[in-house]
Formats: structure tokens, sequence, C-alpha cells
């Protein structure tokens, strides 16, 4: 999976190493701004009040 | 053994490929590959993992508390800028936030204090007092009952996260516009369910009392990052303090 998309960035191994760090930094943007906020109250981790449900 | 036969049949594939070492190669590939993609989805996912306690532990208190210190600075602004006698301690602004909570104990300086204790609320890195499924009665009303509070333990702020610090006797304080309400620990429960919404009564009998008072209900999740039980601390209120012109913390806080 990682071979095949090093495999398939241009340019020689700086560029294709930027263009990673690049995709790195989106997927983990994508992770906090998106993805964990979704997940976070699924999870039993964060419930701090007393309630009848 | 797989391999060799892998090798036969793709035998005109390889030809065609050119390369006469090309078929063993692709023949075991395509195990390899099946292999490795795998063992890349167990790292991918423990990377994600291990990403995800990173967000919760660190990146919301990063966000919660960037939230609550400019909600906090509001609502200072705004007392600054209403200081007219008229406006007595009933023009609060529940919206913004009704004051602040000084738990010296904690040590995590002062906590804004929001309507509400929805998660939408609590994320900002604040404490809500409960208005569901039994409403605190505020200081401010200086009527008897309880004023119960949540907040979180880790996370979004981790506000009450050295909740287990505080000891019976220890000062709980609640700054408002005009007022200091100096509260007093005289009882902690460390584990109950959370569906014990009794520990939110105006007259909480689980701390031992009976009567009608003043009474303060700080409630987060224990142990800390799960919220299998909830943990409950009451204080009692000793005295109000008016705020002076400087506002001079009360000696509990200095």
């Amino acid at each position: 999976m990682y071979g095949w998309i090093w495999r398939h960035l241009p340019g020689n191994v700086w560029i294709k190493a930027l263009i990673s760090l690049l995709l790195v930094l989106a997927v983990v943007y994508v992770l906090f701004q998106y993805v964990f906020p979704w997940a976070e109250p699924l999870l039993p981790f964060n419930d701090v009040t007393v309630d009848n449900q | 053994m797989a391999a060799t036969a892998d090798d036969t049949e793709h035998e005109e594939w390889t030809a065609s490929d050119g390369s006469p070492d090309g078929g063993r190669r692709r023949g075991t590939g395509r195990i390899a590959l099946a292999v490795s993609f795998f063992g890349e989805l167990l790292i991918t996912s423990g990377l994600v993992l291990g990403l995800f306690v990173v967000y919760s532990l660190w990146w919301t208190n990063v966000v919660a508390d960037r939230k609550a210190d400019r909600q906090g600075d509001e609502v200072r602004d705004h007392w600054a800028q209403s200081q007219d006698p008229d406006t007595g301690p009933g023009a609060l602004d529940t919206k913004d936030g009704i004051g602040f909570l000084h738990v010296p104990s904690m040590k995590n300086g002062e906590v804004l204090v929001r309507k509400g204790t929805s998660t939408d609320v609590l994320n900002d890195g604040v404490a809500g007092y409960y208005t569901d499924p039994i409403k605190a009665a505020l200081p401010t009303t200086g009527k008897d009952g309880n004023f119960t509070l949540a907040a979180h333990r880790d996370g979004h702020g981790a506000k009450f996260h050295n909740i287990d610090k505080v000891a019976k006797g220890d000062a709980i304080v609640f700054e408002t516009r005009d007022k200091w309400y100096v509260y007093k620990v005289y009882d902690i429960l460390d584990e109950t369910s959370k569906f014990n919404v009794n520990v939110l009564a105006q007259v909480p009998k689980e701390s031992g009392r009976n009567k009608p008072g003043h009474y303060i209900t700080l409630t987060t999740c224990t142990p800390v990052y799960t919220s299998r039980y909830r943990y409950v601390v009451w204080g009692e209120l000793v005295r109000v303090d008016k705020v002076d012109s400087k506002r001079t913390p009360p000696k509990e806080l200095r």
C-alpha cells in the first residue's frame, strides 16, 4: 500500500518525501478535525455527568 | 510449494514480460503482497489509535483551554464594563458564563462556569451547572439548594482532572461579578453509579446532610481515562464575601 503510493508519486526521492509528508499531515488534519470529533462521543471515555438515561 | 505451482501457472504471462526471473518474483509476490498489505493495515490502525489518544488527551485540551480562556476574558470584560450599581447580582448573563470556580487543591486556576452539562458546553473547557435531571440552585439567588456542577476529568480542558486531590476541609470558591462564595468540602464519594442522580438533590442525603442549606456538588467521571463511575465532592457554604474594587481574592485563594 505505502510502497504503491511511493512508486506513484512523481519526482525524485526528495520530492516524493515532501509529498509524503504533506499527505501524512493532510491525513492527520482530517482525523483531528473530522474523524476523531465524530468518533469521540460514541466511545465511553468522557461522560462526566450523572443522569437517568 | 505454492510458489512453484504459481510459477508454472503464470509462465505464459511472465514470458511475455520478458524477464526470466520475474515469474518467480511475481508468483510469491501475490502472497507477499497480501501479507504486507495486511501488515500495513495493522500498522496504520495502530498509528490511528495512537493518534486518537494524542487527540483526546492533548489536542482537545489545547482547543478547550483556548476557547475557555477567550470566553473567560469575555465574561471579565463584561463585568468590568457593567459596574453600574443598579444592575445587581440578578443581572446575570447566563449565556456567556456566570462566574468562575476556584478549587485551590486542584491546582488548575480558575474554571469558567456555564449553563448546562451537555457535551457541547463541557467540551469548551468549562464547568457546567446542571439543568437536567435536577436543576442546580445558583448561589446568586441566595436561596437554599444545591449548586451542582460537572466538568471533564480528561481531555477538553480536563478541568476536574485533579478532583481526587481535593480533601475534606478544602475550599471551593465560586466567584461572580460581585461576590465570592466560599464553600468548604465536607464529604467525598469516590465512586458511584452514573445513574445515581440523588447526589444532585437539593439536600444531598448521601453526604449525610438532612437539612436544606447552601451546598455545592462537583461531579466528574472516575477512574481517570474512563467513564465507568462518577466521582462526587460535596461542599457547604461557609461565607459570602463582597468583591472589592481590586477584586482581592478571599484568603482561601491566597
